[in-house]
């Protein structure tokens, strides 16, 4: 319902009054506040302190991403598409040229995958120091915070080495990979993967045996697995309700099949369990970057493309497990030099229709949690 | 005049109990300043140990290592504009934060730096410094009611409703220790400087009595001391991702100044109680175990020689600062420190002062380390949910400490009846 | 729950773990503060930052004005002017218009270059104080942009 209907649904004078409750506080987390992961505004029905309703109010970082789509060429388009889920630029990267290879028919050299495979690995674990360091700092803990920074502060030099920029990276092209490995890149990425496992375990010592952080996330914002698949969430918080899907196992795309990893799954829906899930994949992701350095074959580093990408008529949709979730992109090509749509699926636009289910009947404090838990960031809620 | 003047420096007591008003005067001045300039260092230092275990430096830029921000903040501060919230209750707004920073500075009268550096010593000490933080209460719902916006009014009140809670536990902490000053004498007392008598009497700290009866007493009244100054893990009403800054969210400039005050001021109200009820006060560690003019000399000497490592300390960072042009100012600052603290380390080392000194010295270095636990908790640990925070108090805290008044009670009875059967 | 369990639950030592944590990274090897300006970033050879014209040893222009740095361009923010030299039938660079205020910096511009005149260089601290600097010209895009130097 449009913004005035929800204030005259609040008027008793209005025929459209819906609420019988005039104990009830109608609060506003309005668009700029310390904890909404950016521009969202959260109306909030309290009852005292318990949440009786969730309305959510998105469009503030409204860019026109899709739009802007129609006017530029199919390879210009790269860089918008950074843009969506700033956090790991990477994989929406990786997701846009693999739909793009898609229609073209274009076979990407293996070498090229191997590097898509590391890059996106990467981007996923600087995704997930985001998320681990907002939402723990959301529940108070100001320290953590800083030490995922610190270690994302890594990664993101990685970047800045292979492809020149740190967040927006426009790491890959139509077809393959621009730049080659850089030379010390193998050793570098290594001597991450050697140096991260120790941080995480100082996680677990810092918040994870916390008895302050399991009375705050224990029990908190449980979803069942049946809601999931009806609200269609994915990534960590469906995994974290006990459903094991993963894009990366169940379709792989670019050479995931080649590689050994588990995908870690909660039992109980809630905002503990899908912490864990999250920290674990940031142990698996490092699992997948050995393997994927270690075994780097030689080859080209891109497929032979023309320099005018005019893909024949017709639609597909491909998706990726980018760190968020299900990560969509649905191209039509109408055979000319610029695409006629692109959709994007965001997976953060689409999970976070689970909280008002997840949060009603909880308490303000928690509100906060939740949606920290559901990690969503705007760039893609809006687009 | 002067004659009495003088004649009050060779007495024993305090300006209080001699009814010198001159020197009342003067104590209750050196006070004020000890404390206020005891809050702009903790401004300093807390952001600086935060930052340090968040890997980062901190202030670094006004002045040396950051050592002039408290001064730019409060010159910021000073000269903000006064916001006050349209249709907000006029005089409560403007009451609230004089009322909290008064509660706070007198919780300070009875707070015994020495056996004569005190203003006053009551014979109710303890029970007066309690009431009077009790009264800081009515402040915090002041401001929320006043400021006329909900965001305010609930965090007001979940702060009002915390700090009365945990009192409940810190004041049974309170009497379990005031229990112990009449275990060997059989005689207890409630002032301040009465308890710290005791302890030295007794020759224990009473958080080491009946091991682990005075330590439990400390561990109970220590968590209930940050939650009553509402501080992290407790900080649900000052939380900024929740309710942005609850009760003082209306409050800009001046008066969010004299909130910041009279926060860092009850800390310490609430350090020193816990220093003098169980660390023993302005006793030197081991003063009957390590006892003796020797070792008297040596614990008279460490405060000099503190302050000697504190000038050193200074001087090595003096050396490591970037030898830039720009820098000159800020590198010279830091010389002048050092050499600043060098001289009072050299003062503090001469004989007169080393023993006038000592009592302070030793006091002031207690309440350091609770300011110290202070930050590391607010650093590390996450907040908790108010009716979590309520359990605890209550149902977790409050049994604790009656449990620990009525073991202590019982031993207490224990030794009467041992003294009476040996008598 | 175990008696080791219960122990360390009255004991608090999951938050004295916690303690030790942030007591540790105290240590001054640990801080990663970089102090800007004294101390700057490190970049890397491949850093896109604001785009440069190359010139050869001679001090001639390398671009040859093909135009296709303009084409490729997702936000078509530069404008390429030549003149056909009359004896040698080539193009000629008069004019060549960028506007750094809408550059995103993808390196788009950079990768369809044919004759390696255009290249992002490492240069990141752009900032001015009004809006008219940043349209740069042919000269501006030939200097570049000198490193600044910080008092304080």
């Amino acid at each position: 319902m449009s913004d005035n209907q929800f204030y005259e649904s609040l008027d008793e004078t209005k025929p459209g009054h819906t609420f019988l409750d005039s104990n009830e506080l109608v609060l506003n987390m309005g668009p700029q506040h310390p904890s909404t992961h950016g521009v969202l505004r959260v109306i909030l029905k309290l009852d005292g302190e318990k949440v009786n309703g969730i309305e959510c109010v998105i469009g503030y970082l409204h860019r026109g991403i899709e739009k802007i789509a129609e006017n530029r060429t199919w390879a210009g388009f790269g860089p918008f598409v950074d843009r969506l889920d700033y956090t790991a630029a990477v994989s929406n990267s990786l997701g846009y040229c693999l739909a793009v290879e898609k229609l073209l028919g274009v076979e990407v050299p293996k070498r090229a995958q191997y590097l898509r495979v590391i890059l996106t690995e990467l981007a996923r674990l600087a995704s997930h120091q985001v998320w681990l360091g907002t939402h723990v700092l959301d529940i108070g803990a100001v320290t953590p915070l800083f030490y995922a920074f610190r270690d994302r502060e890594t990664i993101l030099s990685v970047f800045e080495k292979y492809c020149g920029a740190r967040l927006t990276t426009h790491a890959f092209r139509i077809g393959g990979c621009r730049w080659d490995a850089y030379p010390g890149f193998a050793e570098e990425v290594l001597k991450l993967c050697d140096d991260l496992p120790p941080m995480i375990d100082e996680y677990r010592n810092l918040i994870t045996g916390n008895r302050i952080w399991l009375q705050r996330t224990k029990n908190v914002g449980y979803i069942s697995p049946e809601d999931c698949m009806s609200y269609s969430i994915t990534g960590p918080v469906l995994r974290g309700s006990g459903i094991g899907w993963d894009l990366r196992k169940a379709q792989p795309y670019s050479s995931y099949e080649d590689f050994e990893f588990d995908i870690p799954t909660g039992t109980a829906g809630d905002t503990f369990d899908r912490y864990v899930v999250r920290v674990e994949e940031m142990r698996q992701s490092i699992r997948i970057i050995r393997q994927a350095v270690d075994g780097l074959p030689e080859g080209p580093i891109i497929a032979r493309v023309p320099k005018v990408i005019k893909p024949p008529v017709g639609e597909v949709y491909v998706s990726t497990e980018a760190p968020k979730g299900e990560l969509g992109y649905f191209l039509v090509s109408d055979g000319g030099p610029q695409p006629y749509r692109v959709r994007v699926r965001p997976p953060s636009f689409i999970n976070l229709q689970a909280l008002e289910k997840m949060a009603k009947g909880s308490l303000v404090a928690d509100v906060v949690a939740i949606i920290g838990t559901l990690d969503i960031v705007l760039g893609e809620v809006d687009r | 005049m002067i004659k009495s003047f003088l004649g009050y420096l060779h007495s024993g007591v305090t300006p209080g109990e001699a009814g010198n008003l001159i020197w009342i005067t003067i104590y209750v001045l050196l006070v004020f300043a000890g404390v206020s300039l005891g809050v702009m260092f903790m401004n300093w230092f807390e952001r600086k140990i935060m930052a340090h275990m968040q890997v980062r430096m901190g202030p670094m830029r006004v002045g040396p290592h950051g050592l002039l921000q408290p001064i730019a903040d409060a010159l910021k501060l000073i000269i903000k504009e006064d916001l006050m919230p349209s249709n907000a209750d006029k005089l409560v707004f403007w009451f609230a934060p004089v009322c909290v920073v008064m509660t706070a500075f007198c919780a300070f009268i009875v707070v015994p730096f020495g056996r004569t550096h005190t203003i006053t010593d009551m014979n109710i000490g303890v029970v007066f410094m309690l009431g009077v933080s009790s009264l800081g209460v009515l402040g915090v719902i002041m401001a929320g009611w006043a400021s006329n916006s909900h965001y305010s009014l609930m965090g007001s009140l979940r702060s009002g409703a915390q700090m009365v809670s945990y009192e409940v536990a810190m004041s049974m902490a309170v009497v379990s220790a005031v229990m112990m000053t009449s275990m060997v004498t059989g005689t207890g007392t409630l002032s301040m400087i009465g308890i710290v008598q005791a302890q030295m009497q007794q020759h224990i700290w009473f958080v080491f009595s009946f091991f682990p009866v005075g330590l439990i007493a400390l561990a109970v009244f220590a968590i209930a001391m940050v939650a009553e100054t509402n501080r992290a893990p407790f900080d649900l009403p000052e939380a900024e991702s929740e309710l942005v800054a609850g009760f003082m969210t209306e409050y800009s400039g001046f008066r969010w100044s004299l909130f910041f005050l009279a926060e860092y001021t009850s800390m310490m109200a609430v350090s020193s109680i816990a220093t003098t009820l169980w660390l023993g006060g302005w006793l030197r560690p081991f003063p009957n175990l390590l006892g003796g003019r020797n070792w008297d000399l040596a614990f008279s000497l460490v405060p000099g020689l503190t302050f000697m490592a504190l000038a050193l300390l200074c001087f090595f960072t003096f050396t490591r600062m970037p030898r830039i042009r720009a820098m000159r100012g800020d590198t010279a600052g830091l010389g002048g420190l050092a050499c600043l603290l060098g001289v009072l380390g050299v003062v503090m080392l001469l004989p007169g002062v080393r023993d006038r000194v000592q009592d302070i010295f030793w006091f002031t270095s207690k309440v350091a380390f609770f300011m110290y636990f202070y930050v590391w908790g607010r650093t590390t640990f996450p907040r908790y949910r108010f009716d979590q925070l309520m359990t605890i108090g209550w149902k977790v805290l409050l049994p604790i400490s009656i449990g620990v008044v009525i073991l202590t009670a019982l031993i207490g009875v224990r030794q009467d009846l041992f003294a009476l059967v040996r008598r | 729950m175990s008696f080791v369990a219960v122990l360390k639950k009255i004991f608090l030592i999951d938050l004295v773990e916690g303690l030790f944590v942030t007591f540790r990274h105290q240590h001054p090897d640990n801080l990663v503060t970089e102090q800007y300006p004294q101390e700057r970033p490190v970049i890397s050879d491949r850093f896109r930052g604001q785009p440069h014209l190359k010139k050869d040893a001679n001090g001639k222009t390398l671009c040859t004005a093909c135009g296709a740095c303009a084409l490729a361009c997702p936000e078509k923010l530069i404008k390429v002017s030549s003149l056909r030299d009359p004896e040698t039938k080539k193009k000629v660079l008069t004019e060549f218009d960028f506007d750094l205020g809408r550059c995103m910096f993808c390196g788009l511009c950079e990768e369809a270059c044919s004759s390696n005149a255009l290249e992002l260089s490492p240069a990141y601290e752009l900032a001015l104080y009004s809006r008219e600097g940043l349209e740069l010209d042919r000269q501006r895009m030939e200097d570049g942009t000198p490193r600044k130097a910080y008092e304080r």
